[in-house]
């Protein structure tokens, strides 16, 4: 490892193996992602809030074409729609999430010189960046981008004559997901083989940082969900370039009989959720796991109940395995099979309430620094509080007939996955950033960037689920349909505000992010003082990442303010004193 | 020494849990061949005889391959006896392409009017295991290059390791579709 | 012109906060300290508004919507069914209602009684088996009883009795809604998209003898407290039949029929009379369906027998409309 490769500026920033280098590759694409994401959230949310009338912005991003006269097209509202869902559940929060924190964490956590594979992992990032072309590319063709929602159901996503988003918009988001898959199996299976081989001397499994553990797990989710996302869209390829009948029965469109018979939407639907599911916990877990360290270290105590932690996480990834049925107690199903997915999805709450209150267990007595990162932490456990008690109804069969597709669902899993999720990662960033450039993010910005964030996420999201009690079905693009709903402006016109304020203050904490990567002050070696052997490592980052040894572990990663010591952390290559016992 | 150990466990971890993932891929669909088929109007047909001579050929190609990592745990040459194997492996590919045509001709359509949901299924599923038998080929074909080159010792031969995990994995893949397809 | 203008004034906020940053460090620099370091006074500031935010802003806000929103949540079920399910919600929402005044409070106390002051210490308590026995047992005690009230209340509207209900079908298509009464004999005749041409938009198959007195409507009328079993077709794509003031949704998926029986409480007249002139019962589509997605709707009116009957009288009958043309 000592000897020394010539870089040139391709195999360092370019193609490079570097973990760490991978990782801020996949954060600076996922925040590239997130803008254009966000964007198209506020750009169809200006329509929706306003109908009928002109706005120059979407005349100026949509042309002539998909916006004429400055009014949005419904088509293209859809495609906005299933475009901001793409980009926000699969590239910001789970290649941008994921892709981040397992890459940069894993090898410094755990003590090791780099992934298992470097190859691989680079593979990784580059079939994820084929996948964002591909993506952004669908957003130029002519009949628009893919229109039927994230969910992309069939017939709908089929059937290019039902909405025109569903024409070659539709087959480049088809492509683009696969290649995603690829990049997440990829990244995955590296991310599993190097946690579990090449952990450093003394670093058992239960000694992991919890942030490690949330991303072991989260990639055998992804390892073994994908694959089946991977077979279902593979038959509606069939379906949409060759004919074949998996999906498709009975159908006449534009006047037109289809001879395709015998096919079954509702089969595409199990598929899909069966990945689903376990994906809005793929984006959860790590956010609940970076949230976790970052709690403890800024409260300058252990986080309580480690192994309860672990255990819960653990839950909570089985059970996500046997709920998908709850996306589809009004499809028909049998409603004893009904029965059973309520069982399973109220169970949940179990792990989840463990989770939070040993958070705040943790705070209790704690000494807290308000570092932007905690702050971050401390509103991920209030919006993972305010989702998770939402969730109760929307699991319960009985209630989801009224409100299944309505606004509320829309509150309920921005609260809990979106915004949560986002709390988590910017929590990451900040916590991290000081070892990842060298240099520290601003702290007035990020304490502004943080408040304006939390108010107007709240804002945004807490409204809608007044819409979908109202009885306000989402997709919608414009309410002004039914008369019901035309008290509902005032709401509407509240959340997109909030939007906007929410949206432009973003651009405040990118503004921060690169500004501080060239300019912010510089970074000693532990500026949190904290444990995790990721802090040991110098300042300037090298291959290999320790200059010497590696570090071998001797403790627990939580020992902060442990009775009897110096100083209010104790590092994890500390070994214990005399008669000093592991917590 | 230690670090080639290392290096050859994780290689075969990564592996595995690769395949792990492709067994997910083909339970996807095979569970969705069963929902599908418990909804009714299933065409059932014969399977064509060249499947079964697919099932002989990944069988023998399986043996074959066994022999050539005894040879290269020996110490002796692999060479060779990698070559059967893709050979045969080769073959399968031609007799799996027979197979469609027997289809064909029985009147089982990938898709159009007279298709149905069965025949679907089992141009999807096989051309899948093909996809992936490519793959395989690909590694036998590499491996064989190596082995040619002398790049194996008696110690450390993890190519033809790898590549005997995944193509017996395909062989076994392959029975368990073909199993699947005439019973299930 | 104008993009010019707009590329100018990001430049120049950009500027502009790149030269206050500077400042902000110069000063610091001066008074020689990290002007990124957390402070004592840091901890204190934000310890307070963390409870001022999140412990009264957030949750006043939330008050305050449900004082100035909550009139927007759809009025009292109007249907038999719909009231068991308004119950259980009532129940969840009380629930929830208590258990997030509970802890985001909590929340909110702990982040500012326990900000970082100078003299202030954290207490070491790694975990306590008691307490996270106790916490894992408490929800999953109050949960038991929720979930087998909720399967209750499920079962009850899944497998309720419709052998007595009037059958009425809806058919689905972009983008609009059709209906079918199923007639006298109330047996609808059968269908095949094979069949849809012409005024046979339903694809109703006229050699079935159930299908000559089928009518075919484009609104629906019920009668109080008389039972109906909705069956749901579609032409293209997925849809979805939402009636919500009945608490009424069943997806409506090309190549299979599915169903929803429930029995109408309320008169239109009555709702009207409780809501207000505009009052009406309206079904909507609530699966994305292409470009009108948010304009497929269909009236629905619940009214007195005589009223329906008055109604009936004047439809036509499929063997009407069908075959004599
Ligand atoms: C500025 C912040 C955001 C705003 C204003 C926003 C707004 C919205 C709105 C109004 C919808 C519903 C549109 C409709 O159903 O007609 C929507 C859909 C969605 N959003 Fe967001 N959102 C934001 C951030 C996020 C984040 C962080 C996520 C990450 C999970 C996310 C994921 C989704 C998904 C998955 C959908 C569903 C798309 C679909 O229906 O196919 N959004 N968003
Ligand atoms: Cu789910
Ligand atoms: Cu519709």
């Amino acid at each position: 490892m000592s000897e020394h490769h010539k870089e040139t500026f391709l195999t360092k920033y370019i193609f490079s193996l570097d973990h760490k280098m991978i990782a801020k590759q996949f954060l600076i694409t996922g925040m590239f992602m997130g803008v254009v994401g966000m964007t198209m959230s506020i750009l169809f949310r200006l329509q929706l809030s306003n109908p009928g009338e002109s706005f120059a912005v979407l005349e100026f991003f949509l042309g002539e074409k998909w916006a004429p006269g400055g009014v949005l097209d419904p088509n293209m509202y859809l495609s906005l729609v299933t475009m901001h869902g793409t980009i926000l559940v699969f590239w910001v929060l789970t290649a941008g999430l994921t892709g981040t924190f397992a890459n940069f964490l894993i090898p410094l956590q755990i003590g090791a010189r780099d992934m298992a594979s470097g190859f691989m992992n680079m593979l990784s990032y580059w079939f994820f960046f084929a996948a964002t072309l591909v993506l952004m590319y669908s957003l130029f063709v002519e009949s628009g981008p893919a229109a039927a929602g994230w969910t992309i159901y069939p017939p709908l996503s089929a059937l290019p004559q039902a909405i025109p988003g569903s024409g070659l918009g539709q087959d480049l988001w088809l492509i683009a997901i696969t290649l995603f898959v690829v990049s997440s199996l990829l990244g995955g299976l590296n991310y599993i083989v190097t946690i579990l081989n090449l952990r450093t001397k003394g670093m058992s499994m239960s000694r992991l940082p919890l942030t490690i553990w949330a991303l072991l797990i989260v990639a055998i989710l992804g390892v073994l969900s994908f694959p089946v996302l991977l077979s279902c869209a593979l038959l509606l390829i069939f379906d949409r370039s060759f004919g074949t009948s998996f999906y498709l029965s009975d159908i006449i469109i534009n006047g037109e009989a289809l001879h395709n018979t015998g096919g079954s939407p509702i089969l595409f639907e199990h598929l899909f959720w069966f990945l689903g599911h376990p994906e809005v916990y793929i984006i959860l877990l790590p956010a609940l796991g970076i949230v976790s360290e970052v709690i403890s270290v800024n409260s300058r105590k252990p986080i309580f109940g480690y192994k309860a932690m672990v255990g819960a996480l653990i839950v909570i990834a089985f059970l996500s395995f046997v709920v998908w049925g709850h996306h589809m107690f009004i499809t028909g199903m049998d409603p004893f099979l009904g029965s059973v997915f309520t069982f399973t999805t109220l169970l949940i709450a179990i792990p989840s309430a463990v989770k939070v209150f040993n958070y705040l267990a943790t705070l209790w007595r704690a000494n807290i620094r308000f570092t932007p990162a905690m702050l971050f932490a401390i509103a991920f456990v209030s919006t993972f509080i305010t989702g998770g008690l939402t969730g109760l109804i929307l699991g319960d069969s009985a209630l989801d007939i009224n409100i299944h597709d309505t606004y509320f669902v829309v509150g309920h899993f921005h609260i809990v996955m979106g915004v949560s999720a986002i709390y988590g990662m910017l929590a990451g960033v900040y916590h991290w950033f000081p070892k990842m450039y060298g240099r520290m993010m601003n702290k007035k910005l990020g304490y502004f960037h943080f408040w304006v964030t939390f108010i107007s996420a709240y804002g945004v999201f807490f409204p809608m689920h007044f819409l979908g009690l109202a009885g306000l079905p989402r997709r919608y693009y414009t309410n002004s349909a039914f008369p019901m709903f035309d008290g509902l402006t005032d709401i509407n016109e509240v959340i997109t505000f909030f939007a906007i304020i929410g949206g432009l203050v973003q651009l405040l904490f990118i503004f921060n992010f690169f500004y501080s990567i060239f300019k912010g002050t510089k970074a000693s070696e532990n500026p949190w003082k904290s444990n995790t052997l990721e802090w040991t490592t110098p300042v300037e980052r090298i291959h290999g990442n320790w200059p010497g040894e590696i570090p071998s572990v001797e403790r627990w990663p939580y020992d902060y303010s442990k009775p009897g010591a110096d100083e209010d952390f104790i590092p994890q290559n500390v070994p214990l004193k005399e008669g000093e016992t592991e917590h | 020494m230690q670090l080639t150990l290392k290096k050859n466990k994780t290689s075969k971890q990564l592996l595995w849990i690769g395949i792990v993932s492709i067994v997910m891929f083909f339970a996807g669909l095979t569970s969705a061949y069963i929902v599908r088929k418990a909804e009714g109007g299933w065409l059932e047909f014969e399977m064509p005889v060249w499947f079964t001579i697919s099932t002989v050929a990944i069988v023998a190609s399986s043996a074959l391959l066994l022999f050539a990592a005894q040879n290269a745990r020996a110490g002796r040459s692999a060479t060779n006896l990698l070559l059967g194997t893709l050979a045969i492996g080769v073959f399968f590919t031609y007799s799996q392409v027979q197979g469609w045509d027997d289809l064909v001709a029985q009147g089982v359509y990938l898709t159009g009017e007279g298709s149905n949901a069965s025949g679907s299924f089992i141009y999807a599923l096989t051309l899948m295991h093909l996809l992936h038998l490519i793959g395989g080929l690909i590694a036998l074909g590499i491996t064989a290059v190596k082995s040619k080159q002398g790049k194996y010792t008696k110690d450390n031969y993890l190519g033809i390791q790898l590549t005997s995990i995944y193509w017996h994995f395909l062989g076994i893949l392959w029975l368990y579709l073909f199993l699947f397809f005439t019973y299930a | 012109m104008e993009s010019i203008l707009v590329g100018l004034i990001i430049l120049l906020s950009v500027i502009v906060l790149v030269q206050l940053l500077r400042v902000n460090e110069l000063i610091s620099e001066v008074k020689n300290e990290d002007p990124n370091e957390i402070t004592e006074k840091d901890n204190n500031t934000q310890g307070i508004l963390t409870f001022l935010i999140v412990g009264v802003l957030f949750l006043a806000f939330v008050l305050w919507q449900f004082k100035y929103w909550g009139i927007h949540i759809l009025p009292p079920a109007s249907s038999l069914h719909g009231a068991t399910i308004d119950t259980l919600m009532n129940v969840t929402l009380g629930l929830i209602i208590f258990v997030f005044f509970l802890t985001q409070p909590v929340l909110a106390w702990f982040s500012f009684k326990y900000r970082g002051l100078k003299n202030s210490a954290a207490y070491y308590y790694p975990h306590n088996n008691k307490l996270e026995v106790i916490w894992t047992v408490v929800p999953t005690l109050v949960l038991t009883p929720l979930i087998i009230y909720g399967l209750n209340v499920w079962n009850d509207i899944t497998n309720a009795d419709t052998t007595n209900s009037k059958v009425i079908e809806l058919y689905a298509k972009q983008f609009n809604w059709t209906a079918r009464y199923a007639g006298e004999d109330n047996s609808l005749g059968k269908a095949n998209y094979k069949l849809v041409k012409g005024l046979n938009e339903l694809g109703v198959d006229m050699e079935d003898e159930n299908a000559g007195d089928d009518i075919i409507t484009r609104e629906v009328h019920l009668v109080i407290d008389q039972p109906v079993l909705l069956k749901m077709r579609s032409q293209d794509v997925i849809h979805s039949a939402f009636l919500p003031h009945f608490r009424v949704q069943m997806n409506c998926v090309p190549g299979m029929t599915t169903q929803f029986g429930f029995t109408p409480t309320q008169t239109t007249a009555e709702m009207k009379e409780q809501e207000g002139e505009d009052f009406e019962f309206v079904l909507l589509c609530n699966k994305i369906c292409g470009a009108a997605h948010y304009n497929m709707k269909m009236k629905f009116i619940v009214e007195s027998q005589e009223e329906y009957d008055t109604w009936m009288a004047s439809q036509k009958t499929l063997k009407n409309t069908l075959t004599l043309n």
